[in-house]
């Protein structure tokens, strides 16, 4: 450092600094304190917490009968935001070409406001929709044909009972996630040069070889897509609840309820002091989810920043 | 450039580092925290606040008393906070509180903690609560009758369709679909699940384990795939409604509101019974000789025994509502207390919101003995 910088400039600095020193700070008090709290749990069943599938609370018989087991819910949150993810892949491709190369510019600016409104809505709304009309309709038309036609696939062998399955839940994030997935697809599609677009053109491409060029060349963002959906479809609380059944339940089939640790949480924490250790549980539920939003956003930030022309 | 950026980024690894260890250390040093009790706020005596917390159940009821009360002792409000029994409990463990309101009474354990207390305990039932069976059967002519046997198999998941003969049997008179059931229940923990539990317990010979009955429990019929978890009792309710072929059990004030169909109970007398005031109010009178001597005594047993109680006419699934309270209180909080306990055990018993179904007489005349022992101090 050869010259002095004024003082404004310091102070300014600072002043910037110490919010975003903040973030950081409450950041890592979250971890620790997820941590903290997982550790009771964590030191009477061990990591078997994470692998068995036993939820049974108990209070006045002995306690120690009692057994906190995470892998529904685990699986359930995994299962759910796979199927998001798939649908809402889907979603996003066809409205991304749709709306690039496709529709004429009014008819994108409307589906532009149409998505971005329906990023902003609150999600207990989504859950209230999917619990009155998305539900009944998916049993309807969807999971009962499947399980007629198809009940050979272990995806879809159990015959569904009703709207509230793993599978509603599923499809009703795709819907919640596919506004933020279409904004980072698309984004990069603009971002693409439009003399590479021009040389695609002019070599005589069909417009399916020129849209799957053009995927190619964004493949990064659409796996940062996936990978920051996923984060979102997982950590999804107030919608999932309404719709996924809340039944401790783990299985291949799609059809059946199931919980998520998000809704696990939403539904036992509030008198889950009551129960020795099971507050404990929640908290290591919270702390898995942590763990596995932390990892899949870092690496969906790291491959977003690949997508460069 | 990239020098200062990593000079940065150290100082904030580092910086972070020392905040969570000294978090770390803090967070380890403050062990089970012992709460302070609220101080009362100095308002001098003109104005009280009583705070209670607990069953969401009996909430509606409270603040309607609440609301009466305030208009004949303008000087006393009363703020209740429907945090659900165990958390009402656990606040009144804490002294965060001046009441609380629970669906069972305190655990004997709990009890005997508070009872060691110099502030000591006082529980009575207030309300009579009554769980009722709610069903959604498209095209079901007739009114549905089930047993204890029958609902605990259900919810065991080992009847799994609504014609199996362990139901038609109850119900010779009525074509049964042969459709799957689905069992819904609390995804929550609730004294409606408790109480529920506990008639299954008591009523189905033997089918349903003690250990079932909490208020949160595994449900064995959620591993078949045909159970469904609702939150709160309008979550329940809810889930019934939209879901054919289903049933669930919600507080009867629920049932009440919702205008679902319910079946018809088998009492410990064998008789069908439908939950109405009366069936319930008489299911409460059986019990009085069950109370304890004194409200400073644990009432697990009185309210053990309100839940299949005896009598012809008794609805089964019944339960008491508690509310729970200190022996003695500060001067201006004790006087406020005692008027309150008076008021909802006379005048109170006729200002009832639908749904809801008043203690007999005989009870609230045993309930004002508290007044003679709530002290100041």
């Amino acid at each position: 450092m050869t010259s002095r910088r004024p003082l404004h400039d310091i102070i300014f600095f600072y002043s910037l600094a110490l919010p975003a020193f903040l973030i950081v700070v409450i950041l890592s008090l979250l971890l620790l304190s997820q941590l903290g709290m997982s550790i009771p749990i964590l030191r009477v069943q061990g990591l078997s917490t994470y692998t068995t599938t036993t939820w049974r609370p108990m209070y006045d018989p002995p306690p120690d009968r009692a057994w906190y087991g995470l892998l529904p819910a685990i699986w359930g949150t995994m299962v759910s935001a796979v199927i998001a993810i798939l649908l809402g892949l889907t979603f996003t491709i066809a409205l991304v070409v749709f709306m690039e190369e496709i529709a004429p510019r009014r008819v994108r600016e409307v589906f532009s406001t149409i998505i971005d409104l329906m990023a902003g809505l609150p999600t207990v709304l989504y859950g209230v929709w999917g619990l009155a009309f998305l539900g009944p309709l998916l049993h309807k038309y969807v999971m009962s044909p499947l399980h007629s036609h198809l009940s050979i696939v272990p995806l879809f062998s159990c015959e569904p009972l009703s709207g509230a399955t793993v599978f509603t839940a599923g499809v009703l994030l795709s819907i919640m996630i596919t506004p933020f997935m279409v904004a980072l697809v698309q984004e990069s599609y603009r971002s693409i040069p439009y003399t590479l677009k021009e040389a695609a053109w002019s070599l005589g491409m069909t417009r399916y070889e020129y849209v799957l060029l053009n995927m190619r060349m964004i493949a990064p963002s659409i796996a940062s897509a996936i990978l920051l959906g996923f984060g979102r479809a997982s950590s999804e609380t107030a919608a999932v609840t309404l719709v996924v059944g809340n039944a401790v339940n783990i299985g291949f089939c799609i059809f059946a309820p199931a919980y998520t640790i998000s809704s696990l949480i939403a539904n036992q924490f509030t008198e889950s002091q009551d129960f020795p250790y099971m507050l404990n549980a929640l908290f290591a539920g919270g702390l898995i989810l942590l763990i596995i939003g932390l990892i899949v956003n870092t690496i969906g930030v790291l491959m977003l920043r690949r997508v460069r022309f | 450039m990239k020098g200062v950026a990593r000079g940065v980024l150290a100082g904030l690894v580092l910086a972070v580092l020392i905040v969570a260890v000294g978090a770390w250390l803090l967070i380890g040093e403050r062990a089970p925290q012992e709460s302070t009790p609220t101080s009362t706020p100095t308002e001098g005596s003109s104005r009280v606040v009583l705070l209670g917390s607990g069953s969401t159940f009996v909430h509606p009821q409270l603040d309607y008393w609440a609301k009466e009360f305030a208009k004949r002792h303008p000087n006393v409000r009363i703020d209740y906070n429907p945090t659900g029994s165990g958390t009402g409990q656990t606040q009144f463990m804490q002294k965060v509180v001046d009441f609380a309101g629970s669906d069972p009474p305190l655990p004997t354990k709990r009890w005997e903690e508070a009872l060691r207390d110099p502030r000591g305990v006082i529980q009575m039932p207030v309300v009579v609560g009554a769980v009722v069976m709610v069903y959604n059967i498209p095209g079901l002519e007739g009114r549905l009758k089930l047993d204890g046997e029958t609902i605990a198999l259900i919810y065991l998941g080992e009847i799994e369709y609504w014609n199996d003969e362990r139901i038609q049997r109850l119900n010779p008179d009525i074509k049964l679909p042969n459709e799957r059931i689905i069992a819904v229940h609390r995804s929550d923990s609730s004294g409606t699940t408790h109480v529920f539990t506990l008639f299954l317990y008591k009523a189905s010979n033997g089918k349903w384990p003690r250990e079932l009955v909490e208020k949160a429990i595994e449900w064995p019929v959620d591993k078949t795939g045909r159970g469904l978890g609702g939150k709160g009792n309008q979550g329940v309710a809810d889930l019934v409604q939209r879901t054919p072929y289903s049933i669930g059990y919600v507080e009867y004030a629920y049932a009440f509101l919702t205008k679902l169909p319910f079946a018809l109970v088998r009492n410990a007398a064998g008789k069908f019974v439908e939950a109405t005031s009366e069936t319930i109010a008489e299911a409460a009178k059986n019990a009085y000789p069950k109370l304890p001597p004194s409200l400073e005594d644990d009432f697990n047993e009185a309210w053990d025994a309100i839940v299949y109680a005896p009598g012809e006419d008794s609805y089964p699934i019944t339960s008491f509502v508690f509310l729970i309270f200190y022996k003695t209180y500060p001067k201006d909080k004790a006087e406020a207390i005692k008027k309150f306990i008076e008021f909802i055990n006379t005048e109170g018993l006729k200002l009832i919101v639908p749904g809801y179904i008043p203690i007999p007489e005989e009870i609230a005349k045993y309930n004002l003995r508290a007044l003679e022992l709530i002290r100041e101090g």
